[in-house]
């Protein structure tokens, strides 16, 4: 969609008389009723990454809670309480799969983040998200384990669960290429991740103007070059490797940054850790970033997709956000399926045009 | 209560059940004190759909810092004419 009308001022109505539009519209709001929490699984991990959020803060330190049935009754709480959407990550979920299913078995909507090293049974039926970050010789320097993307596409290949999400730091962005190459060729799906120091972090791996400006280049390439394969929209591009942060860019509106009780993730969005406890201060979907440095995709996929009302000015700004908001459940949700991008221009977001 | 917020009362749960597809009421029915997060169920996606809806009605802007204050119908109508004798 051409970039030619962001001056004209548009009802909504307007917006959604466009055929494409409204089709694509009516097809994410059925999903209006996912409400997300998160849930630190283990305190352990079976391999240590540099710079990886779980290991930072205090929440490593939380006691690991392994009774199946306080699971349960956890989940039955958060299900009564209106969540539809677990997200199962820290440390490694893979090491506790009992726990997992316990999830499963209640609230059957949510994915598992895992470095995919150990393969999670079928009957866990939730999407998996297996991170990857750089090719095998970054990785076995950066999270010490050998042969990762071998072994992931190992455990995961045929398997409908499973998306990749490759994270860009500073240092693979030329790397990214190799991987999607890898991925494409066992037809397999991959997502792009952008990495958020932790509070504290002074690494290498920390991204600089320069490095988002190469990471949005490389993001363009592949999705160009490799559509089948690469989950994203050039609105996410733009979302994830702007200068400014999701928070700056959008306004987080997860508790640790947004102290309306009142409505949207403010009122329901709890992350627990292994304890079962959640503390309000620090809820958000990766704690302990440095919120000035985030541009988590987990992040954006909360943050952009509650902006509905500031993109809804011009048919390409509204496009845009529904490319992403399209993309975020063909990443999150087993089963949906991507439509092809609407919009396709690197569009500023609305706050800055 | 005026003929004017009557109506905007009532256009407003029209919308509401419209585009929530409320079933088993009508805007008469509607009980314009209901609050709308804790007893109708209404999340702030569906919040945003209201409000642009309700942008194309009455030609006002909703701010997103203002949605968590808009939790009954009649909240919403009195903001609206807030908004509006802002404007003139």
């Amino acid at each position: 969609m051409e970039n030619n009308n962001s001056h004209k001022e548009y009802k909504f109505s307007d917006i959604l008389a466009i055929p494409a539009i409204r089709d694509r519209f009516e097809k994410v709001r059925k999903y209006f009723f996912l409400r997300e929490s998160t849930y630190d699984m283990s305190n352990r991990c079976n391999i240590r990454c540099e710079g990886c959020y779980y290991f930072a803060g205090e929440k490593q330190f939380a006691e690991e809670n392994l009774n199946v049935h306080d699971w349960q009754q956890l989940m039955e709480a958060e299900k009564e309480r209106g969540i539809t959407f677990v997200v199962l990550a820290g440390a490694e979920s893979a090491l506790v799969p009992d726990l997992c299913k316990a999830c499963f078995d209640v609230i059957p909507l949510g994915c598992i983040a895992t470095n995919g090293l150990i393969p999670l049974a079928e009957e866990i039926d939730y999407r998996i998200h297996i991170s990857v970050w750089g090719n095998d010789e970054t990785s076995l320097k950066i999270r010490k384990a050998k042969n990762m993307l071998a072994r992931q596409i190992e455990n995961y290949k045929n398997d409908a669960r499973a998306i990749w999400v490759y994270t860009f730091t500073s240092k693979n962005i030329e790397e990214a290429k190799e991987v999607t190459e890898m991925l494409a060729a066992d037809g397999l799906q991959v997502t792009f991740n952008m990495f958020s120091a932790p509070v504290g972090y002074d690494g290498h791996l920390r991204h600089t103007a320069k490095t988002l400006a190469r990471t949005r280049a490389v993001m363009g390439e592949l999705l160009a070059e490799f559509p089948e394969t690469v989950i994203f929209s050039p609105y996410n591009i733009v979302a994830h490797t702007h200068e400014q942060g999701l928070h700056d860019l959008f306004s987080c509106s997860y508790p640790r940054m947004n102290p309306s009780t009142d409505i949207g993730l403010g009122r329901s969005f709890r992350q627990y850790r292994t304890d079962l406890k959640w503390d309000r201060a620090a809820a958000c979907c990766v704690p302990d970033t440095d919120c000035d440095d985030c541009r988590h995709y987990a992040a954006g996929s909360a943050v952009v997709t509650a902006r509905m009302y500031r993109h809804a000015n011009n048919p390409e700004s509204f496009s845009a956000w529904l490319d992403y908001v399209d993309t975020y459940l063909a990443v999150w949700v087993k089963g949906y399926e991507k439509s092809k991008n609407l919009c396709t221009e690197m569009i500023d977001p609305p706050a800055l045009t | 209560m005026t003929t004017d917020s009557t109506q905007t009362i009532s256009r407003i749960a029209e919308i509401i059940i419209n585009e929530l597809k409320l079933e088993d009421v009508t805007p008469e029915t509607f009980d314009a004190d209901l609050d709308l997060v804790d007893e109708v169920g209404i999340d702030s996606m569906d919040l945003a759909t209201i409000a642009l809806v309700l942008r194309d009605e009455y030609g006002i802007r909703i701010d997103e810092d203002d949605y968590p204050k808009l939790t009954t119908v009649r909240i919403i109508a009195e903001y609206i004419s807030s908004k509006l004798a802002d404007d003139k």
